[in-house]
């Protein structure tokens, strides 16, 4: 196959709206693609020219949003990130993610997820309330404390690998590898505050335990985040609490900025 | 009590499990230190320790699989005392079998 002009590939497309149809089918189409065309390009070129019906979320183009995530050829990839070519086959088979309720056609509700990552607060959490209204300054961190935890920053909550984990495929209470990562990158970062706040909902019967290492959540990362690292270094910091009954003390210098300054005012309802 | 010390004294049931069943093929097996282990207390021990680790780690991993078949967390909360409930049961049984086959009461 040349990747210097244009060639025709086959999709064949999951189609399937839940207040239509009864059973999901599969609908195809010929699409004529170049060596730079991704598997969004030829989604939209489908349509625009061939069926405006077909149903695709997308935001950035640039694998940086993490919307278009959906398994392509029977594998979690970005669609704005995975070019036609590049997968060596004349048949794409493009599908939603598993794991995750159906919308529309290639469109998956991530709202349960959003509701577990809500649980274990996605955010450094401070106890300094009046440092947090009127703030002073910038809380220092070392190069290595930021290494420590950066890998797991780059996390854009595409929820591919909640969708590769086998575990979340039959336990859906399961926190699942992107909640646990966003929470591990909360908890190893020096300036956060908040581990017993956590842990209720990661030490469960549904959180960091139920993980069965089987990393393919690792493996369909598209940023190079390893949550199934991030999940066993999370289980080392509990057991290491459960068994010692101590969790790092953190301590982190303020350093004073004259430039800062600025009220904030409290939500309603906010403690 | 925590997930998290529940599996810490899985790793440590396991780990257990390996050193006292070790002891335990040696002293079925080994002539010379093996039937010294055998005709010596530490036998007797050495089993009702196997069968406490055993018992834990197999009734643990049984909940752990029943708790994901399962899904749900006022199922999760009923199989943890069921298989708590079955678990103290069985213990007692067993640990009355060794205590009689190495300690009868005349």
């Amino acid at each position: 196959m040349s990747v210097d002009k244009e060639v025709e590939v086959k999709f064949k497309v999951f189609r399937f709206n839940p207040k239509i149809d009864f059973v999901p089918r599969w609908q195809e189409y010929n699409v004529r693609v170049d060596k730079s065309t991704t598997i969004l390009d030829a989604l939209l070129k489908i349509k625009e020219e061939q069926d405006p019906t077909l149903t695709i979320r997308y935001s950035c183009r640039q694998a940086v949003c993490g919307s278009c995530g959906m398994m392509i050829n029977d594998k979690q990839m970005l669609a704005c990130f995975t070019r036609v070519l590049e997968l060596g086959s004349s048949v794409v088979k493009v599908a939603p993610l598993k794991n995750y309720r159906i919308i529309k056609d290639l469109v998956t509700d991530f709202e349960e997820l959003f509701q577990k990552e809500r649980q274990v607060k996605p955010y450094v959490i401070r106890h300094e309330v009046e440092e947090l209204l009127n703030p002073t300054g910038t809380y220092k961190q070392t190069e290595d404390e930021l290494l420590g935890y950066i890998q797991f920053a780059d996390c854009i909550e595409c929820g591919m690998c909640s969708s590769a984990c086998p575990v979340s495929a039959t336990d859906p209470l399961y926190l699942g590898p992107m909640v646990l990562n966003r929470a591990y990158r909360f908890i190893s970062d020096p300036r956060d505050l908040g581990l017993e706040q956590r842990l209720e909902v990661i030490d469960s019967e549904h959180g960091c335990w139920r993980c069965h290492f089987a990393a393919s959540c690792s493996a369909v990362c598209p940023k190079g985040v390893d949550p199934a690292k991030a999940i066993q270094l999370l289980r080392r910091m509990l057991v290491k609490k459960a068994v010692l009954g101590t969790s790092s003390s953190k301590k982190v210098d303020l350093i004073p900025m004259g430039h800062i300054k600025g009220k904030l005012e409290l939500p309603k309802g906010w403690q | 009590m925590k997930e998290s010390k529940r599996m810490f004294l899985h790793y440590v049931s396991g780990l257990i499990i390996l050193v006292t069943g070790f002891i335990h093929l040696i002293s079925n097996n080994l002539p010379g230190i093996g039937t010294a282990i055998h005709e010596s207390a530490i036998y007797p021990v050495n089993l009702i320790v196997l069968l406490s680790a055993l018992m834990y780690h197999m009734l643990n991993g049984a909940r752990v699989i029943l708790m994901e078949l399962i899904p749900g967390r006022c199922a999760a909360k009923a199989i943890t005392w069921i298989v708590f409930l079955v678990g103290i049961a069985l213990y007692i049984y067993g640990l009355q079998v060794f205590l009689n086959l190495f300690w009868p009461v005349e």
